[in-house]
């Protein structure tokens, strides 16, 4: 069991970890997602580590290993890591890099070394590559070797870092089909991935951290299908989004489409997409919205996921409930009808605008 | 097409030039002077030679280094260019050579050169009259021996026995020029540190494996009379003086001419021999060479081995040279090694003291030339200490060494990735282990090509040891050629012997070279002591 509470990391010119509290439970499979740069790698490497905390606490099995005393050596024999860039000793053929920890570390003779070393080159289906160097290896083989190395000590906890992101997508398979088959063996993994399929797949439990915290933890099916967290749904999307504010009747139309413009170009949405983004935004915003509206305070939001290629308006404005989809100007709303596939308007009279009407742009 | 015509044309003309040169120079191997032309001063005296000093107005002087006769030379002869060289040998080759016009010296030196050389002619005009003695520290030790010495050389030239030692030391007849073995001396008194210029005949030079000389004469005589056992250690003239202000030898004679300035720094004896500063020249200038007994080229050749190796056993002092070169190198390759090592182990973690202390003293070794090192260890450091010659090289070279090593390890252990070190880590590798089970293995592939080439270095560089008194191979065959007078071969037996030895310590490294790249390890011995459960 690890606990960690209140961990920080701070660098130089960065803070990768703001303030991070959980429990890890042994035997949990646990995918760790999220944004780059939004301290994944750096919690796990915490965890064993590699980098030192600036505050917080850390404890494996009640052991404190934030505590300076803490015999490091012996807590990192119980707890494997994969690279990202594999590390393999280069200077070591594939069974001696699996061999050299447990005869250095455990005192095993080279005889059980060996055997061990030869049942998990069977078992990553690497057995026949015993006697090579690592450069002689692909990527996807190298990293096989790397985890077959890290059982060899028999760890109770594996730490994944990125384990295929190095990896040419045709070899991808292969190293999580290994990962894969140790997820049923009931030792604690923690995967650091981009890899959205195989994290719902293979865990029992998903941190998503932004922003240098866990945003969200749940279990694969919350965070995957029905996510608490704004910031969560849109990662699991893949939504880029957009945000225009209009405040009064004279505001800059020609700069709102240009912004418009230039998130279309950025996010690559389709060209026919993004000039039915631009009528919607035309139609319901600058030829009804200012006209109708007294004081027109309108907040719209345009969010395209890269997932499943949609792109979703959703305005909302002030005034008194005004159903824009049923009291709207004829033509406009032809229009607009001829580009959505979906469109909805509701009424929340508690909201800062009260008034919401939703597209949701047709592809095809 | 014209341009191609006149470069051919060009290129036989030189290529014949070069046929030309080479075929006079074969001639010349004994030792005629060149033709005219290669005469640097281009001065316009004909065939008939210098006859006095003011034709020598303008040309150029050879002077052998830590002399007076520079001083002398400028004084006396305008627009004189002068040439140095560290030995009077080279000075007399050059003369010979034609590289200089002229070659000023103490008088005796060539005095005892024209006994050899017909060809060469002593200036009728003095440059300086001057006398030579012993020289003693400034010490009260020093005083003592000198009070004694001088009594001793004062008792003869009164009864007449200077003058016998000055005609046996200035005959041709090599047999009677000898000296008693002063090394069987009984030390009822205590034993004398002599320090000779062993290359200035007839005063000090090798004979038969041994120092002898005018000087040495009366140095062992006068041990002989007190009760003295006699030491003598050969090192380069100025480093002769250097020996005995700091104290490393007792007393010194080798051709030592009394100056003021000389006097302020050490004790001068009476004077043992009064001669003078004279200006020697060659009788004709591209004339006719000295009479030879073999004028074939392959004749010469032979002659000049049987000079440089087979007469006097000479063949001995390369070996003790190489022997010598051999131990100094062997020595400081391995505690260099050890040493550079140990300190990168030291500044390996950061360790912000050990670093700051590594980086000076880095600073301080390499930044010195190495000689100066050799010589501020020798006569500064260990000044006050007996310790012989090849202790201090080898200090001064396990120093330089050190420092190389040390670097090569810095650089090629930082030439292995930061994730080798994390994957070791992440195993449960302590800091050390991780050091020495991963990272130094992948390492030292990285480091010995250039470790190989810092031998070679090093090789080279133990030629200087000449200037701390140690007969290494280079001093060996200065002194040989001090006693033949010939330039070519002793130097290219010490280059191939130089090259040998490179050659043999290259063959080495390159075994282990092999042995410690696990890659070239072979397959079958991977897994010695494993059943592989396989028949194979």
């Amino acid at each position: 069991m690890i606990r960690i509470e209140h961990l920080k990391k701070v660098y130089q010119n960065a803070t990768p970890l703001k303030d991070v509290t959980v429990d890890i439970n042994d035997g949990d499979v646990i995918a760790v997602i999220g944004p780059s740069g939004t301290g994944k790698s750096t919690l796990l490497r915490c965890i064993n580590m590699l980098e030192k905390p600036t505050e917080g606490h850390i404890w494996i099995d009640g052991t404190e290993v934030t505590d300076p005393a803490c015999d490091l050596d012996k807590v990192r024999q119980k707890m494997g890591m994969v690279f990202q860039s594999f590390n393999l000793f280069s200077h070591l053929s594939v069974i001696e890099n699996i061999m050299l920890a447990p005869v250095d570390l455990l005192g095993k003779s080279r005889q059980e070394a060996y055997d061990e070393g030869m049942r998990l080159l069977q078992m990553v289906g690497l057995a026949d590559k015993e006697l090579n160097y690592p450069d002689e290896l692909s990527g996807g083989q190298k990293q096989r070797i790397a985890i077959a190395r890290t059982l060899a000590m028999d760890p109770g906890v594996i730490l994944f870092d990125e384990p295929t992101s190095a990896l040419d997508p045709t070899m991808v398979g292969e190293v999580q089909a290994v990962i894969r088959e140790l997820a049923k063996t009931g030792k604690t993994l923690i995967i650091v991935t981009h890899e959205m399929r195989f994290a719902r797949d293979i865990s029992n439990r998903v941190f998503f951290m932004d922003e240098g915290g866990i945003c969200e933890d749940g279990s694969p099916e919350q965070i995957f299908d029905n996510p608490q967290n704004e910031k969560t749904r849109r990662f699991i999307h893949r939504l880029k989004v957009l945000e225009l504010s209009i405040g009064n009747k004279k505001y800059d139309f020609p700069g709102a489409t240009g912004e418009i413009d230039r998130y279309c170009s950025k996010n690559h949405i389709p060209w026919k997409t993004a000039s039915r983004i631009h009528l919607a935004f035309e139609e319901l915003v600058h030829i009804q919205l200012i006209r109708v509206l007294k004081d027109p305070q309108i907040h719209t939001v345009i969010e395209f996921s890269e997932a499943d290629m949609e792109a979703v308006m959703t305005v909302s404005y002030n005034g008194p409930q005004f159903d824009i989809t049923a009291k709207g100007e004829v033509l406009s709303m032809r229009v607009l009808k001829s580009i959505e596939s979906n469109m909805a308007y509701t009424w929340n009279k508690d909201a800062e605008y009260p008034n919401q009407v939703q597209i949701h742009i047709r592809e095809e | 097409m014209n341009h191609k015509r006149i470069l051919s044309l060009l290129l036989c003309f030189f290529l014949l030039c070069a046929g030309a040169a080479f075929a006079e120079s074969e001639t010349a191997t004994e030792s005629a002077p060149p033709a005219e032309s290669a005469s640097p001063a281009g001065s316009a005296s004909p065939a008939g030679g210098i006859t006095s000093i003011d034709e020598l107005a303008g040309g150029t002087v050879g002077v052998q280094t830590g002399m007076i006769c520079d001083t002398l030379t400028q004084q006396r002869v305008p627009n004189v260019k002068i040439n140095y060289y560290n030995s009077q040998t080279d000075a007399l080759i050059a003369l010979q050579n034609g590289k200089v016009d002229g070659w000023c010296c103490d008088e005796p030196v060539a005095r005892y050169m024209t006994l050899s050389h017909s060809d060469l002619v002593i200036l009728d005009e003095k440059m300086a009259d001057s006398e030579l003695a012993a020289v003693f520290p400034k010490t009260d030790e020093g005083q003592k021996l000198r009070d004694q010495y001088s009594a001793f050389v004062d008792e003869l030239w009164k009864d007449g026995t200077m003058k016998e030692i000055d005609a046996l030391w200035f005959s041709t007849d090599e047999d009677k020029r000898t000296v008693f073995d002063y090394t069987a001396l009984p030390d009822t008194n205590g034993t004398l540190q002599m320090a000779v210029d062993s290359t200035i005949p007839p005063f000090a030079f090798i004979k038969d494996g041994r120092v002898v000389g005018y000087d040495v004469d009366i140095a062992a005589r006068f041990c002989q009379a007190n009760g003295y056992r006699l030491e003598i250690t050969q090192m380069t003239f100025d480093s002769v003086l250097a020996a005995v202000q700091t104290g490393k030898a007792d007393f010194a004679d080798s051709c030592i001419t009394i100056t003021d300035e000389r006097k302020e720094s050490m004790l001068f004896s009476s004077a043992n021999y009064h001669g003078g500063i004279v200006m020697a020249v060659m009788k004709t200038r591209g004339g006719t060479a000295a009479v030879q007994e073999d004028t074939s080229f392959l004749g010469s050749i032979a002659a000049s081995f049987e000079k440089t190796f087979i007469r006097e056993d000479r063949w001995k002092l390369f070996t003790d040279g190489l022997l010598t070169t051999l131990l100094i190198t062997v020595l400081s390759i391995l505690c260099g090694t050890v040493l550079g090592f140990l300190v990168f182990m030291l500044c390996r973690n950061g360790n912000v003291i050990a670093n700051a202390i590594t980086r000076f003293c880095m600073w301080l070794v390499q930044g010195m030339p190495m000689v100066v090192l050799l010589m501020v260890l020798y006569y500064i450091v260990f000044g006050s200490v007996s310790i012989s010659g090849i202790a201090v090289a080898v200090i001064g070279f396990t120093l330089t060494f050190g420092s190389s090593v040390f670097s090569l390890l810095r650089m090629g252990v930082g030439t292995i990735d930061q994730g080798q070190y994390e994957a070791s880590y992440a195993l449960g590798y302590s800091n050390r282990r991780t050091f020495f089970r991963i990272i130094l293995p992948q390492a030292i592939p990285h480091i010995l090509p250039a470790y190989k080439s810092e031998i070679v270095s090093l090789i080279k560089a133990t030629a200087i040891v000449g200037y701390i008194a140690v007969q290494d191979l280079t001093k060996m065959g200065d002194i040989v050629r001090s006693r033949t007078y010939e330039a070519f071969f002793p130097l290219i037996a010490i280059t191939v012997i130089y090259f040998l030895l490179e050659g043999l310590l290259i063959l080495l490294i390159n075994r282990i070279l092999i042995r410690t790249n696990p890659r070239r390890r072979k397959k079958k011995s991977l897994l010695k002591g494993v059943n592989r459960h396989d028949p194979d």
